[in-house]
């Protein structure tokens, strides 16, 4: 089960990070299809990083002397890992529920006073979770596996805000000034 | 930072205000003013732009305005500035239909930029088919972009390199979005006297309201939000720069006695919280009334007009 909910954080996350590095990138008035873009580019790259993680996890499994042993302290790693992860993903989509009410001084508030702030934190709470996932473990293959999935989370980011910024660069007027 | 010091962007920039030709602007003396005001950091941003001969490069200069421009469109969007100001545009283009202004009612924004405001009110802003929309920008670099994007939506609005008050068919409505800090001293009386002696009827000049945590919030703001170095000092230096509502009517009644003028919009709603922007209102006194009561509901948003 914590494997599931941290597939789906992976998802959303990967998402979130395609829309961040999106945001301010173009100036049509209209992006909901610019937007839909990002969000499924960055869950889509979300989805080869997590198949990425999957495969390594197989073949760690594969080739483990003491599999029930790896298994159990990797379910263990991803509960913990959940606790951090998971009221961060709450506090940002109880915000996207105050973001429904017709009020712009609402939407405005829950930009600055929640999205900004927790875009802020994304980096640290990226890298609490996966401490306080592997720090305990038994198995070196579980700290080597929570070190791959926080170098993919930040690596998912920086990719999608290069490509995000080299887009943003072919779309701009070549000469500006005739 | 000191609200004395000037913008990055009010000075990699130069234009001949009767002709409105480019000026050419010396890398050095820019960098040298900063210096002088003890901003290293502005100093720097301009010591790294493109240069040919001394002068500034006008075409990497353009684009990097034009990548800004794009940029605070997004602070735009996350405060919902158009619907804002629609708010305010709707009692008012109401108020001069009734009063018997005829077709079209000319509705500019003076320092369109990129020409955010107005082409959102083209899409969204449902004004009536007797509303012109139009952006005035003295950059004929922004005015193209916003050209460019308005074309690429096709949105019915259009824009001009111009000076609005030298415009042969002068706006009804003006209003500006984070323009009116720039004019310092009594540089602001004299553009409030501008509108006096234009054709206007009513004019909303929204600003950043200033407060004293709106310098750390804007920081914080900018920092995670913009990713230009010129954004960021901007950014934060105006909202150092901006003028408090007192400051802004002061002003206003001086230059612009011919309009009653009052802030609305700066609290949230009746709590002694301030909203971000703050909006200037100037209207005709003839129009007070109709104006007043075509706000409906919100009213209680604006301050003593007088």
């Amino acid at each position: 089960m914590s494997l599931v909910l941290l597939y789906v954080l992976a998802t959303l996350d990967g998402a979130f990070c395609g829309y961040r590095a999106a945001a301010g990138r173009s100036a049509l008035i209209d992006k909901r299809r610019y937007y839909r873009r990002a969000l499924l580019r960055g869950a889509g790259l979300a989805q080869i990083a997590v198949a990425l993680v999957a495969v390594i996890l197989v073949f760690l499994l594969a080739f483990s002397s003491a599999k029930p042993d790896l298994i159990d302290d990797l379910r263990a790693s991803s509960r913990r890992a959940l606790l951090v992860y998971g009221p961060y993903a709450v506090v940002a989509l109880l915000a996207f529920g105050v973001r429904l009410l017709p009020s712009v001084d609402f939407r405005s508030a829950t930009s600055v006073f929640v999205f900004g702030p927790l875009t802020a934190l994304r980096p640290l709470v990226a890298f609490a979770g996966v401490v306080y996932a592997i720090l305990p473990a038994a198995e070196v293959q579980t700290r080597l596996l929570g070190i791959m999935v926080l170098t993919l989370m930040f690596g998912v980011q920086l990719w999608l805000d290069r490509k995000a910024a080299l887009e943003r660069e072919a779309s701009l007027p070549a000469n500006p000034s005739i | 930072m000191s609200s004395d010091n000037p913008e990055i962007s009010d000075l990699i920039v130069d234009f001949d205000p009767e002709s409105l030709a480019r000026l050419p602007v010396s890398q050095a003396a820019v960098v040298e003013r900063f210096q002088r005001l003890g901003n290293r950091r502005a100093a720097r941003v301009v010591a790294n732009m493109p240069a040919k001969d001394g002068f500034l490069d006008a075409q990497a200069v353009d684009r990097l305005l034009i990548r800004v421009h794009w940029e605070m469109q997004r602070l735009a969007e996350e405060f919902h500035h158009g619907r804002r100001l629609r708010e305010l545009l709707l009692p008012g283009i109401h108020v001069l239909r009734m009063r018997g202004i005829g077709a079209p009612i000319r509705v500019v924004d003076v320092g369109c930029g990129t020409g955010y405001a107005i082409r959102w009110l083209a899409m969204h802003g449902a004004l009536g088919d007797d509303v012109e929309l139009i952006g005035a920008d003295y950059n004929p670099a922004l005015v193209h972009e916003a050209e460019r994007l308005a074309a690429i939506e096709r949105l019915r609005c259009r824009f001009v390199t111009a000076n609005v008050f030298r415009l042969r068919q002068p706006g009804h409505v003006l209003f500006t979005t984070g323009v009116v800090h720039h004019f310092r001293g009594e540089s602001l009386v004299d553009f409030f006297s501008e509108h006096n002696r234009s054709g206007a009827q009513a004019f909303f000049h929204s600003d950043f309201q200033p407060t004293p945590l709106a310098p750390l919030a804007s920081w914080f703001f900018h920092v995670l939000r913009m990713r230009t170095a010129l954004a960021r000092h901007d950014g934060v230096l105006s909202v150092v720069r901006a003028y408090s509502a007192q400051q802004l009517l002061d002003a206003a009644r001086r230059g612009a006695p011919g309009f009653l003028c009052g802030t609305y919009g700066s609290r949230i709603w009746n709590t002694p919280m301030p909203r971000v922007f703050h909006t200037l209102v100037g209207i005709r006194p003839e129009l007070r009334e109709g104006f007043l009561d075509a706000l409906g509901w919100r009213r209680h948003r604006m301050g003593d007009i007088r």
